[in-house]
C-alpha cells in the first residue's frame, strides 16, 4: 500500500537524497566516552534502508547513546556515522533530517497538536500549502486527526505519543529514531501501540527505523534485526528469529526470551547440522548451528516452552528432574525444577496435571529445538 | 491536622490570627489609617482627610511616582535581557566555568546597596564616565542591584524546562535561533514574567543605593518618602507609601494576569 | 550554541556587569587603600578601623543582624507550622499576604512602627489618654530594639518561603501515623516537623543574616542617634560629611563581611539542596 505521506515530493528539502527509497544508517567503529568512561565501544552496525533494527540491552548498556549519536546529541570520540550516503558525524542535529521520538513524548506544551506536528516543517521554512497538506496526513496516520486543536496536556499518554510520532513523520525523515517510545505507557496501551507501530511500518515500508528498548517483546514484535548490547558493546546482532533460535552466546540467550542453559561436554558432530553431547552421564542431541568443534565444552540452550512433560520412548533427549515450584499463570503453568545443581524451567499447558512439589518428573525436548551455544569467556 | 481537639483548634486559630494581625495586619492598617489622618493626638486620629492623597498626586510627589515607575521598568527590562542572556549562555558551558560565572552573576545580590551606590559615585564622577548627576546613574544602580535576581529566576526556570523538548526541536530541524524563539523562550515565559515582577518590586522599594546617587531632578518615591518623614510630614509620607505599595501591587497583579499559552504547570 | 562557543556568548552580560559593578567595586578598594596617593594609604585605613565610630557600627551591625535572624527563625518557624499544619479559615489568604509583603519596601514597616510604638504612637497614646499614665511608657523604638523588631517583621517571610515549600512536600501520612501512635502535637513538632524543616531553616537563616547585615532603609527610617550600622555609616560619611576616603574604608569592610556571609549561604544551599530561600 502506498503511504498517505508519499504524496508530494520531498523537494522542500534538498539535503534529503533519495528520501522516497529510504536511507540506511551505518555506524563505523563509533566510540563515545563521557569524562574518561567509555559508554559505547567501537560500534559497527548497519541498518538497511526500510529496515527496523532494535537495540536492546539493560540500562547503561550504551543503546541510548548509540541512538543519540545518530541524532547528533552525543559526539563520537572515534568512528563515523552515515545516514544514507552522507557522513553526518560532524553535522549538527538540525541538519540531519531525522525524526526522533522519546520516552516522555517531549511535545511542546505551549503549542496545539497541529502546531506540534507542523513544527519541523515550519522550522525548515516549508511552504504553507505543504504544511497544510502534510499535517492532517500525519495526524490521520496515527489516528489523531480529531485532536488537532487540543493542547498536549489535554491528551492521555498514549495519545501524546501518537502525536509525537506524527510530529516525527511529518518532516518525512530519512530515518526514524525511537528511544524507548512505549516505556512510559501502561501495559495495555503499550500492547495496542505496538500493533500500531507495526501497522505504521507496513504502510511506510521505506521508513528506516532504529528502535531502542529494554523490552524484548517490543524488539521481537517489530524488529527485522536485533542488536543486543552490554557494557557499551554489541554482543549479538542478527535477524530476530535466528537470534532467538540460535543465540551466539549466553548473554544473548538469556536476554532475548527465557532460556534453560545446561553445561554439556564431549561434543560429537553428527549429520544434518546436529551434534551429540553429554550432560553428566546423560547423552543428548541438539543443533550445532555455530559449528562447534568436536570435544568442545558448550551450553545446551532450550526454551521453556520447548521442554515437554510427556515422555517419548523414541528419543534420547530425556531428563528426570525434581519439581521445586509450580506457578499457575492463567494461560500457562510455569514449573521450576532441580536437575542436580542446575535449575530448569518449563512452560506447559494450564490444564495439564502435574506431580506435587518434590516429586520427580521425566522431561523431554526435541533435539531440533535445542541449540548449542559456545561458552565465550568474555561474553559468557 | 496537627491539633485534633476542638478547643485546641480554637486556641491555635486565635493565636495564629493574633500573631499575623499584630505583625502584618497592624502595620499595613496603621499606614493606611495615617495616610487619611488629619490630626492624630489620641489613640486614633480625631479627624480624617484626603489632603495627603491630593498632595501625593501633585507636584513633586507625582513626579516621584513617575520617576520610580520609569526607573523600575527600564532597569527591570535591561536586567531581564542581561539575566536571560547570561543564563542561556551559561547553560551549555562546561561545568567549572559555569559555576564560576554563576557565582559572579550572583555576587551583586550580596553587596550592600549603599556600597553599590558609593562605588558608582566613585567610578562615574569623572571623565571618561561622567554620569554623576544624571538619571543614568540611578538606572545603573537599580540594574546592578536587581540583575542577580533576574539571572537567578531565569536560571531556575531553565533548570525546570521539560527534558528532551529542546533536543527534539533540534532534531526536527530547528536551528538554534529558531529553537530559542519558538521553544525555549515561550516555555520560559512564566519565569521571565516572575523575574521581571520581582525586579520591578525590588526597584520600586530601593532606597540605599538611590539615596547615594540620585540627582536633584530624579527623586524616586522611597527617597521622597524619607524626605517627607525626615521633615515631619509623616502623614504625607504614609500616603505616598500607600501609593507606592498600591502601584507596585497593581503592576504585579497585571503581570500575573498575562496569559501564558498552554503552560504545562 | 554548542559548548565551545558558550564562552563567547557569556561575554556581553559579563562585560556589562564588569563595567557597572566590578569596576566601581575595585575603585572603592583603591580609594580605601589611599587611592590617588594623596592620602597616606594604610595608615588612614588603620586609623578608621581603630576608631570608636567604626567599632560601634560593626558591633551594632552584628548584634542587630544576629538577633534579628534568631527572631526571624523562631517566628518564621512558628508561623509556618501554624499555616501549614493547623489550617484555619483564611490561612491561604494569610500565606498570600505574607508573600506580597516581600514585594513591599522594607522601610514601610519602620514607618508603620513609629505610628504604633513611637513616642506619640497608638500604644503610648492609649496609656496616656485612656489609662492616665503621665509619661509615654513604651520607649524602645528609637533603640536597637526598634530596628530589630522591624527587621524581624520584614525578613520573617524570607524564612517562611522555604519552610512552607518544605512543609508542602512533607507527607501528611507521617503526621497521621505519629498521631495514631500516640504522639501529641508538641512531640510531633519536635520529632518530625523540626528535623524536616532544618535544611530550610539553615538556608533561610543564612539568607536573613546576609540581608540584615546589609539593611539600610529600616535603620535610616528609625533614625535613632546611637544606632549606627555599617551601611548607615557609609551613607553618613559620604553624603553628610563628604569624607569619601573613610566611607570607602567602611564600605570595604562591609562588603567583605557580606561576601563572607554570602559564601556561607551558597555553601549551605549547595549542601542542603537548592531550595532557594525566597529570592537569591
Amino acid at each position: 500500500m502506498k503511504s498517505p505521506l508519499g504524496t508530494g515530493a520531498a523537494a522542500y528539502r534538498a539535503v534529503a537524497p533519495a528520501a522516497d527509497r529510504g536511507s540506511g544508517i551505518a555506524f563505523d567503529g563509533v566510540s563515545v566516552a563521557y569524562g574518561g568512561v567509555t559508554v559505547l565501544e567501537a560500534l559497527t552496525l548497519t541498518v538497511n534502508p526500510g529496515e527496523i533494527v532494535a537495540l536492546i540491552g539493560p540500562s547503561g548498556s550504551g543503546k541510548t547513546t548509540a541512538l543519540r549519536a545518530v541524532a547528533g546529541f552525543v559526539q563520537p570520540a572515534t568512528g563515523r556515522i552515515r545516514i544514507g550516503t552522507r557522513d553526518v558525524t560532524d553535522v549538527p542535529p538540525h541538519d540531519r533530517n531525522i525524526g526522533m521520538v522519546v520516552q516522555n513524548y517531549a511535545l511542546f506544551p505551549h503549542m496545539r497538536v497541529d502546531e506540534n506536528v507542523a513544527f519541523g516543517l515550519r522550522a525548515r521554512k516549508a511552504a504553507s500549502a505543504l504544511v497544510a497538506a502534510r499535517v492532517p496526513e500525519a495526524l490521520a496516520m496515527v489516528g489523531m486527526a480529531a485532536y488537532a486543536r487540543r493542547f498536549p496536556r489535554e491528551l492521555s499518554g498514549g495519545q501524546q505519543q501518537r502525536v509525537a510520532i506524527a510530529r516525527a513523520l511529518a518532516i518525512k525523515p530519512q530515518v526514524l529514531l525511537l528511544d524507548e517510545p512505549l516505556s512510559a505507557l501502561d501495559a495495555q496501551i503499550r500492547r495496542s501501540m505496538l500493533d500500531e507501530l507495526a501497522r505504521l511500518h507496513r504502510e511506510l515500508p521505506d521508513l528506516t527505523v532504529l528502535y531502542v528498548t529494554h523490552d524484548q517483546i517490543e524488539a521481537l514484535t517489530l524488529a527485522d534485526r536485533i542488536g543486543i548490547m552490554r557494557d557499551g558493546k554489541l554482543v549479538a546482532f542478527g535477524p530476530a528469529q535466528a537470534l532467538y533460535r540460535h543465540p551466539p552466546n549466553r548473554f544473548a540467550a538469556e536476554f532475548l526470551g527465557r532460556a534453560n542453559l545446561l553445561p554439556v561436554t564431549g561434543l560429537e558432530p553428527a549429520a544434518d547440522g546436529m551434534a551429540r553431547v553429554r550432560f553428566g552421564d546423560v547423552a543428548l542431541t541438539a543443533r550445532n548451528h555455530h559449528a562447534l568443534p568436536a570435544g568442545d565444552e558448550c551450553l545446551l540452550c532450550v526454551r521453556p516452552h520447548d521442554v515437554h512433560v510427556e515422555p517419548h520412548a523414541d528419543t534420547d533427549n530425556t531428563l528426570v528432574a525434581v519439581v521445586r515450584s509450580i506457578q499457575w499463570q492463567g494461560d500457562t503453568q510455569s514449573v521450576e525444577l532441580a536437575l542436580g545443581e542446575h535449575v530448569l524451567r518449563l512452560a506447559c499447558p494450564p490444564r495439564l496435571t502435574l506431580p506435587g512439589i518434590g516429586d520427580p518428573l521425566p522431561l523431554h525436548f526435541r533435539g531440533t529445538q535445542a541449540t548449542l551455544v559456545p561458552v565465550g569467556a568474555a561474553l559468557g | 491536622m496537627l491539633v485534633w481537639s476542638r478547643r485546641g483548634r480554637l486556641l491555635t486559630f486565635v493565636l495564629a490570627l493574633a500573631l499575623f494581625g499584630v505583625l502584618y495586619g497592624l502595620p499595613l492598617g496603621v499606614i493606611a489609617l495615617a495616610s487619611f489622618a488629619g490630626q492624630w493626638n489620641n489613640v486614633l486620629p480625631s479627624q480624617m482627610t484626603l489632603e495627603h492623597y491630593v498632595n501625593a498626586f501633585r507636584g513633586d510627589s507625582f513626579d516621584q511616582l513617575r520617576h520610580s515607575l520609569v526607573t523600575g521598568c527600564v532597569a527591570s527590562l535591561v536586567a531581564l535581557v542581561a539575566g536571560t542572556w547570561a543564563a542561556l549562555a551559561l547553560r551549555r558551558a562546561r561545568r567549572l566555568p559555569a559555576r564560576v560565572f554563576d557565582a559572579i552573576f550572583f555576587i551583586p545580590s550580596a553587596v550592600p546597596s549603599v556600597s553599590v551606590g558609593l562605588g558608582l559615585l566613585v567610578a562615574f564622577s569623572h571623565k571618561p564616565f561622567l554620569l554623576n548627576g544624571t538619571v543614568w546613574i540611578v538606572l545603573i544602580a537599580h540594574f546592578v542591584l536587581i540583575s542577580a535576581f533576574t539571572y537567578g529566576n531565569v536560571t531556575a526556570g531553565l533548570a525546570r524546562l521539560p527534558a528532551d523538548v529542546e533536543q527534539v526541536a533540534e532534531s526536527l530541524g530547528a536551528r538554534p535561533g529558531y529553537r530559542l524563539r519558538r521553544v525555549t523562550l515561550p516555555l520560559l515565559a512564566p519565569y521571565l514574567i516572575a523575574a521581571f515582577s520581582l525586579s520591578f518590586a525590588l526597584s520600586m522599594g530601593e532606597l540605599g543605593a538611590t539615596v547615594m546617587v540620585y540627582p536633584p531632578g530624579w527623586v524616586t518615591m522611597p527617597v521622597g518618602i524619607f524626605a517627607l518623614s525626615d521633615r515631619g510630614s509623616i502623614f504625607d509620607a504614609a500616603a505616598l507609601t500607600m501609593l507606592l505599595a498600591a502601584t507596585t501591587l497593581l503592576v504585579l497583579l497585571g503581570l500575573s494576569r498575562i496569559p501564558v499559552r498552554g503552560s504545562a504547570r | 550554541m554548542r559548548s565551545g562557543s558558550a564562552g563567547a556568548w557569556v561575554l556581553p552580560p559579563l562585560l556589562l556587569l564588569a563595567l557597572l559593578f566590578f569596576y566601581p567595586l575595585l575603585l572603592i578598594v583603591r580609594e580605601a587603600l589611599g587611592g590617588d596617593g594623596q592620602v597616606p594609604g594604610l595608615a588612614h585605613f588603620g586609623e578608621v578601623l581603630g576608631s570608636r565610630m567604626f567599632r560601634s557600627a560593626l558591633w551594632n551591625t552584628m548584634v542587630i543582624a544576629a538577633l534579628s535572624t534568631v527572631g526571624c527563625l523562631v517566628l518564621g518557624f512558628v508561623l509556618s507550622v501554624l499555616l501549614a499544619f493547623t489550617p484555619f479559615p483564611g490561612s491561604r489568604m494569610v500565606a498570600r499576604l505574607i508573600d506580597t509583603f516581600i514585594a513591599l519596601p522594607t522601610f514601610l514597616v519602620a514607618l508603620a512602627f513609629t505610628f504604633i510604638y513611637g513616642s506619640a504612637g497608638m500604644i503610648n497614646e492609649t496609656f496616656v489618654h485612656v489609662l492616665g499614665v503621665a509619661r509615654p511608657p513604651v520607649d524602645f523604638l528609637y533603640s536597637q530594639w526598634g530596628v530589630i523588631l522591624s527587621e524581624i517583621t520584614v525578613y520573617t517571610p524570607f524564612v517562611m518561603r522555604p519552610l512552607l515549600a518544605t512543609f508542602s512536600q512533607l507527607d501528611p501520612a507521617q503526621i497521621e501515623v505519629a498521631s495514631s501512635l500516640g504522639a501529641r502535637a508538641l512531640t510531633i513538632v519536635r520529632r518530625i516537623i523540626f528535623p524536616a524543616a532544618l535544611p530550610a531553616l539553615i538556608a533561610g537563616g543564612s539568607l536573613c543574616l546576609l540581608l540584615t547585615v546589609n539593611e539600610f532603609g529600616i535603620v535610616l527610617f528609625i533614625g535613632a542617634k546611637d544606632v549606627i550600622t555599617l551601611p548607615l555609616l557609609v551613607y553618613d560619611l559620604a553624603i553628610q560629611q563628604f569624607d569619601y576616603a573613610s566611607a570607602c574604608i567602611i564600605a570595604v569592610v562591609n562588603i567583605v563581611l557580606s561576601l563572607g556571609l554570602y559564601t556561607v549561604y551558597r555553601f549551605v544551599l549547595a549542601r542542603y539542596g537548592r531550595r532557594r530561600a525566597g529570592l537569591v
